[in-house]
């Protein structure tokens, strides 16, 4: 089962980011172990003659060209609507996709998206033509609104960014899904355990990205292959079904003829 | 006239304004570099517009590359 965004079809439901790694090479080795066919990079200053950016950028080109990927690039450290624009116009130049993970803080000390910024970006951003994944809350008007002026995608967070707590309020995510069942939900930020994807994904989400929880592992390859199993559980879990919760307890031997039994 | 590139501050004797491609030289940067983008005083300027765009005393340039990001 494939994950669809704005009309390309992916293998695998898994984003992730390529930064805090502890080497390029276990980024690469991280990155290709999750199967992940969406990686996520950004932009800073820097001169092009230093040769440090240069081979992050070359290593993130190999990953792409081997998994047949896409690169997502994000708005980090834009905090109004004109930055993350103007970065936006800059990526499209260098990274030739029209594709973008719009992010516009609102906060410092939790890196929490600014939802009217994050809505005047997204406006002007689909009206020059680029193809909007927001990072936003999970505040179902807002994920509404951005359904609205047109993104397909819409990507609220579980939690602050690098925090790995998790899905926070459960109750939001999941009206969020009941609500938009049209739009490709993909849950960003705050994941740390395997289990909280696969959660997201029992929910019905379409995917998940993440950095940190792969990252900032004691074994970042291992993770990232958790992560991706823990995906596919999630997945077929949500496909076949869960069973409803009940008060009670039912026995699930059938207790007839069972040793010692007593009709009471 | 003064102006800076990603922070650093750089001075141009007699001249009132300078094209984005000369600016850019200054930082020894040539265009050819394909892997990097600018913007002008906090706009983005295409690399179609390198030879047209001037750069006046004060204005800022940012020269951005890929980096890692989540």
């Amino acid at each position: 089962m494939s994950l669809t965004i704005y009309g390309e079809q992916l293998s695998s439901r898994l984003l992730i980011g390529s930064a805090l790694y502890p080497s390029p090479q276990v980024m690469k080795q991280a990155i290709l172990a999750s199967e992940s066919q969406v990686v996520t990079l950004s932009l800073k200053r820097q001169n092009p003659n230093e040769q440090a950016g240069q081979q992050i950028w070359q290593y993130l080109q190999e990953i792409v060209k081997q998994t047949k990927g896409y690169l997502l690039p994000n708005t980090a450290g834009c905090k109004t609507a004109k930055e993350a624009v103007t970065l936006a116009k800059m990526s499209r130049e260098i990274f030739q996709t029209d594709w973008l993970k719009l992010e516009v803080i609102g906060d410092d000390y939790n890196l929490q998206p600014d939802p009217i910024e994050l809505l005047n970006a997204t406006e002007q951003l689909i009206a020059e033509g680029f193809k909007v994944l927001p990072y936003c809350t999970d505040d179902l008007v807002l994920c509404q609104r951005l359904y609205d002026l047109g993104c397909q995608v819409i990507m609220p967070w579980a939690s602050p960014i690098g925090t790995g707590k998790g899905l926070m309020n459960p109750y939001n995510l999941e009206t969020i899904r009941l609500r938009l069942p049209e739009a490709t939900l993909i849950l960003d930020a705050g994941i740390g355990k395997p289990s909280d994807a696969c959660l997201a994904m029992e929910m019905g989400y379409d995917g998940v990205l993440l950095n940190s929880a792969v990252a900032l592992a004691d074994n970042p390859v291992m993770m990232a292959k958790a992560f991706a199993q823990a995906l596919k559980a999630g997945e077929q879990g949500y496909v076949a079904g869960v069973m409803e919760q009940r008060q009670t307890a039912h026995p699930s031997t059938p207790t007839l003829d069972t040793p010692f039994w007593h009709q009471n | 006239m003064n102006i800076h590139i990603n922070g650093q501050a750089f001075t141009i004797e007699h001249e009132a304004s300078i094209n984005v491609t000369a600016a850019l030289k200054l930082h020894f940067i040539t265009a050819q570099q394909s892997t990097f983008a600018v913007a002008l005083n906090g706009d983005f300027v295409s690399k179609a517009d390198y030879d047209t765009t001037r750069v006046h005393n004060g204005d800022s340039l940012d020269v951005l590359l890929p980096i890692q990001g989540g």
